[in-house]
């Protein structure tokens, strides 16, 4: 086995530059650990002292690997708040040496760090990281610590809406993100409608999001790659940490399996709204259930030097219900069983089985009908990554990953109607891909690669050929597991960084990306039923070509940082609806759509400080999204329903003393661009609305501060506890959520417009523990 | 009664969540739009005569008094019956039928011509489906009494139904319409839930009355998106769609009815 792949290899390598040496080289690898977890450390930077552009950053397993002349080295070491770590190692032979990182303390995180950002030579573009003590720090709606809502302060990532958990990037829409926990792509990630996401923070250890050029182990989505990393669990010592909110409660148990070897961890939360419902004095509130809950558990295991097996996976459920006449539960849940193995000291395997799926179930009970609607989408997913660092120049990232799809449309059975079952839609989708991180001077960095995508449909569902205006002309059948179609894309990527000095560099770079699973959605709040379907015959992959550029800038010994970026995006492929669709049924989806392109393009900023007692970012956008669909809008080109000419988010947090941690937020964004009626008519009785063109109107603009702070209440080695407090929309903004038109109730001979806004001055607590 | 019960669930569990939510009047600049024409036509297999009213839109910040389209030339051809129907204005946009009696099976053309634009539709009328029975019982939402209209859909798939309900003579603006996708052959026992428009509750003492009308494939398609528009919270709202070419909005419908009526006790 190792033998072909070092055959593979050599073979790859044979395409680069390879500076040749007649001193012999060795390497130095190992595992970079929180010292007192053992958690391993995504991303932190090992360089050479003296010699910085001899560096990496480690992989997602806290893995790396430095090959060097022979020769004593001092290596420096750093993570984003945690304390530089010095070695000095004498290469003579290759070493294996972990290395154990100190977290900083509050009251150490005064001191500056002192290493020049990675961000400065970094070829990486429009990725950005989120530390978790933010997230734990910023106040937010109801009080619930939330990933997604962090991550919509980023330049570049606008809200879906007041207190939505989705985003959009770059002008994507929603469904354009890939959203990965512990590599398993989270179909819906949030609950109850989109307020909240399905990502508990305590179970997390790293985010990233790539807006652009994402690397080309990234694929599926058109806008942006969202990494979410779980915790491994501790594998030092036992701890149980929760925390009890206003609308729910969480705990999380991790520990040692064996010390050092292997550790676990289980996290869970449920909220308990219906406990308030209860109290209602309305009897159909009072009969109704509403409540999510999420688990997540890991556990990981050293089988031996050279491998670890890791096994992780989510399981969430919305819940709500009214009696026995009708409910809908949906939720995700996904498995991920991975196994790392080293096959050399300079190679670095990841086998991957992945598992992903997402259900809805509605129940309907009246005396003479009931109704039971399944949907699902579910994939099974098996991946092979292998990373090689060849050289301090070199590190090159090539796999292959191969998804077998299965949707389950809207299935309705019952009593009192006709049952309606589709069979289920298959489809197959492969990807290898290959990257290559050169550094091809001290000042130039390139990342590029490619990733070769093919989409098989696969034959069992019914599929149409339409007419001109989209009716059924024919409807085609296929025998079951037949290959009906195979979209081959290519998506290169190539992005490059040049350092112009010590503290800054500017960047450029080009992607494409593909995506063939479509998110269906006709409505303006996430909906759990919004329908999933694969690209077919007529339904071709959405197709997104970006070019960016940027400018960095480290200031001040790097205690802030400034950023620009620009981008232009082209989208092929969009999908939108006819007027007038029914997107619900079960029928075919075909004649509803229409299909079209799109252009996005933007600037966005971002100053951060990132060191002292005050940190935190200012992030301004300004873009432009827009749409042409032959058939809409009378083929002209329309603003996108997500376009939003500024942006503005202002995070700070503030460490008072060394219990009292202050936070703010500040947005503003200009609103949405929708369709408003410019006329109006009598039809039965009764004033209907006249529409014209599409999305030619703007919601008001949105604006809002939150404020919040934190106390420590105990801080001691085996137990400490502190209390949050916030207010969401501090100064009580009515922003609007939705616009509906109506006859004035007072006056019948005139219409009015009326705003429906949410939550104003939502104030919360919650107490969080750890021991 | 409806496909989307589920999306109006969740729309009552939107407003539940948003306990904190409040409204207000605000004002918005709206554009100004060149006048539509909107027509409301109708047959049915009841007595004549029918009527066909037309009017015009007017901009948002205007007034509700929609202006009628006077002298224009309307004919109602039934295709079957070889009768041609030209319509007499009886009041100012209002244009009534003299000669024609609706029959299922029929066929109807309407065309209207006014000012050098020409509008045009047609219709076949179903046949005839009866209200077999109607009763009260209390809705499994919240209790208040709901009338259900019994009937029995025929075996063969594609009919239409749009229910019109008057409570003491007050016709409900609710929408209710039903296909025969999911019950195809059935004996439909689902109430008409809903009172829009109509602020009260059922209460012992009304007189509730039910007409069932067998509508065709467009009319009931109208109805459809109309009340995608003004019920679900549509990311991209869009004017129903009407079966007029020429660019009108609104309806003709040749239809059938049946009615029932009941006293709530």
């Amino acid at each position: 086995m190792e033998r072909k792949l070092n055959f593979l290899l050599a073979l790859f390598i044979s395409l680069l530059v390879v500076p040749a040496h007649a001193q012999s080289k060795f390497t130095i690898s190992g595992t970079i650990k929180d010292k007192k977890t053992g958690e391993g450390l995504i991303g932190a930077i090992i360089k050479v002292a003296d010699k910085p552009s001899l560096g990496m950053a480690s992989n997602e397993y806290g893995f790396y690997s430095l090959t060097l002349p022979e020769g004593t080295y001092k290596f420096l070491v750093n993570y984003l708040s945690y304390k530089e770590q010095e070695i000095t190692v004498t290469l003579n032979k290759s070493i294996k040496q972990d290395i154990f990182m100190d977290a900083l303390t509050a009251e150490l995180n005064e001191i500056t760090v002192s290493s020049k950002a990675n961000t400065i030579t970094s070829a990486q573009m429009g990725m950005d990281k989120l530390n978790i003590k933010d997230i734990n720090m910023l106040p937010v709606l109801f009080g619930e610590k939330d990933v997604l809502k962090t991550i919509q302060l980023l330049p570049g990532v606008k809200s879906a809406g007041e207190g939505n958990s989705g985003f959009y990037v770059r002008g994507g829409a929603a469904d354009q993100n890939l959203i990965l926990l512990d590599e398993a792509v989270v179909y819906n990630p949030s609950h109850l409608l989109g307020f909240f996401s399905t990502f508990n923070s305590d179970a997390i250890k790293d985010i990233t999001i790539y807006k652009g050029t994402a690397p080309a182990q990234y694929g599926g989505r058109l806008s942006s790659a969202l990494d979410i990393k779980m915790n491994d669990g501790n594998d030092q010592d036992y701890h149980v940490s929760g925390g009890i909110g206003l609308i729910s409660s969480k705990l999380n148990v991790e520990g040692p399996i064996v010390k050092d070897k292997g550790s676990f961890l289980v996290t869970g939360r449920r909220t308990y709204a219906d406990v308030f419902l209860k109290l209602s004095n309305d009897t159909n509130i009072k009969k109704s259930s509403l409540y999510f809950y999420d688990l997540n558990a890991k556990l990981n295991y050293k089988l031996g030097k050279k491998d670890r097996l890791y096994l992780s996976g989510y399981f969430g459920k919305d819940d709500l219900g009214l009696g026995s006449l009708f409910g809908i539960d949906w939720g995700n849940a996904t498995g991920t069983l991975r196994w790392n193995h080293l096959f050399s000291d300079k190679l670095f395997s990841n086998t991957s089985l992945i598992f992903s799926d997402y259900n809805y179930n509605i129940n309907f009970n009246a005396s003479s009908l009931s109704i039971k609607i399944h949907s699902e989408i579910r994939d099974w997913n098996f991946k092979e990554e292998l990373e090689y660092f060849a050289n301090p120049r070199n590190s090159i990232r090539f796999g292959v990953s191969s998804i077998y799809h299965t949707i389950t449309p809207g299935n309705i059975t019952g009593s009192g109607i006709i049952s309606s079952t589709q069979p289920d839609n298959h489809t197959w989708e492969n990807a290898i891909h290959a990257t290559n991180r050169w550094k091809a001077t001290d000042k130039l960095n390139i990342d590029y690669g490619i990733r070769l995508s093919s989409f098989t449909v696969l034959g069992g569902t019914n599929m149409y050929e339409l007419t001109t205006d989209g009716k059924i002309k024919d409807t085609l059948k296929y025998a079951s597991g037949e290959f009906v179609k195979t979209y081959i894309n290519p998506e290169p990527r190539i992005s490059a960084s040049y350092v112009l000095n010590e503290v800054s560099s500017i960047k450029g770079g080009y992607t494409r990306n593909t995506q063939s699973l479509h998110l269906i959605s006709n409505s303006t709040t996430s909906n759990p039923t919004d329908k999933w379907v694969a690209s077919n015959n007529i339904i071709k992959p959405e197709i997104s070509d970006q070019v960016s550029l940027g400018y960095v800038r480290s200031l001040k010994n790097d205690q802030f940082e400034f950023s620009v970026e620009t981008y232009y995006k082209k989208m092929q492929n969009k999908i939108d609806y006819r007027d007038g669709a029914d997107v619900l049924s079960n029928a075919a989806i075909e004649p509803e759509l229409l299909f079209g392109q799109g252009r996005a393009y933007g600037l966005e900023f971002l100053f951060r400080k990132k060191a002292g007692k005050f940190t935190g970012w200012v992030s301004y956008t300004l873009a432009r999204t827009e749409i042409q669909i032959d058939g809409v809008n009378s083929n002209q080109w329309y603003a996108a329903r997500q376009d939003r000419t500024h942006d503005l988010s202002v995070v700070g947090i503030y460490q008072l003393s060394k219990k009292w941690t202050l936070s703010a937020d500040f947005v503003y964004y200009t609103g949405n661009a929708v369709s408003f009626p410019s006329g109006k008519y009598i039809v039965d009785n009764q004033t209907r609305f006249l529409y014209t063109e599409r999305n030619g109107y703007r919601m008001p603009a949105y604006h809002r501060l939150d404020i919040g702070a934190t106390r420590q209440l105990t801080h001691r080695k085996r137990f400490s506890s502190e209390l949050s407090l916030s207010i969401y929309n501090a100064y009580g903004r009515e922003n609007a959520y939705v616009i509906t038109f109506q006859d004035d109730p007072n006056d019948k001979s005139k219409t009015q417009a009326l705003q429906t806004s949410l939550f104003r001055w939502v104030p919360s607590i919650s107490y969080n523990f750890k021991f | 009664m409806k496909n989307n019960i589920n999306i109006r669930f969740l729309a009552f569990i939107a407003i539940l969540v948003s306990f904190s939510s409040c409204q207000k009047v605000i004002s918005i600049d709206l554009n100004s739009s060149d006048p539509r024409y909107i027509v409301e036509g109708n047959i049915t297999d009841q007595p004549g005569p029918y009527h066909v009213k037309i009017t015009k839109s007017v901009n948002f910040d205007q007034s509700n008094v929609f202006p009628a389209v006077t002298g224009a030339s309307v004919i109602i051809t039934d295709t079957v019956a070889g009768v041609i129907d030209t319509l007499t204005e009886s009041a100012a946009g209002d244009y009534t039928t003299s000669k024609l009696q609706g029959t299922p099976g029929h066929f109807y053309t309407l065309t209207i011509k006014s000012n050098n634009k020409v509008i045009t539709s047609y219709g076949l009328m179903p046949q005839p489906i009866s209200l077999d029975s109607m009763y009260a019982e209390p809705s499994p939402f919240g209790g208040d009494p709901v009338v259900v209209p019994v009937f029995t859909d025929p075996e063969t798939q594609g009919n239409y139904y749009q229910f019109i309900d008057y409570r003491n003579d007050t016709p409900n603006t609710e929408i209710f319409i039903l296909d025969d996708k999911f019950v195809n052959g059935q004996t439909n026992r689902q109430p008409l839930q809903g009172r829009g428009g109509d602020d009260g509750k059922l209460k012992p003492g009304d007189h509730v009355r039910v007409d069932l009308l067998c509508i065709d494939s467009a009319v009931y398609k109208y109805y459809a998106t109309l009340d995608q528009l003004t019920n679900s919270n549509s990311a991209t709202p869009a004017n129903p769609l009407s079966n007029f070419t020429g660019g009108a909005l609104g309806y003709f419908s040749v239809h059938t009815v049946s009615t029932k009526s009941l006293i709530i006790r």
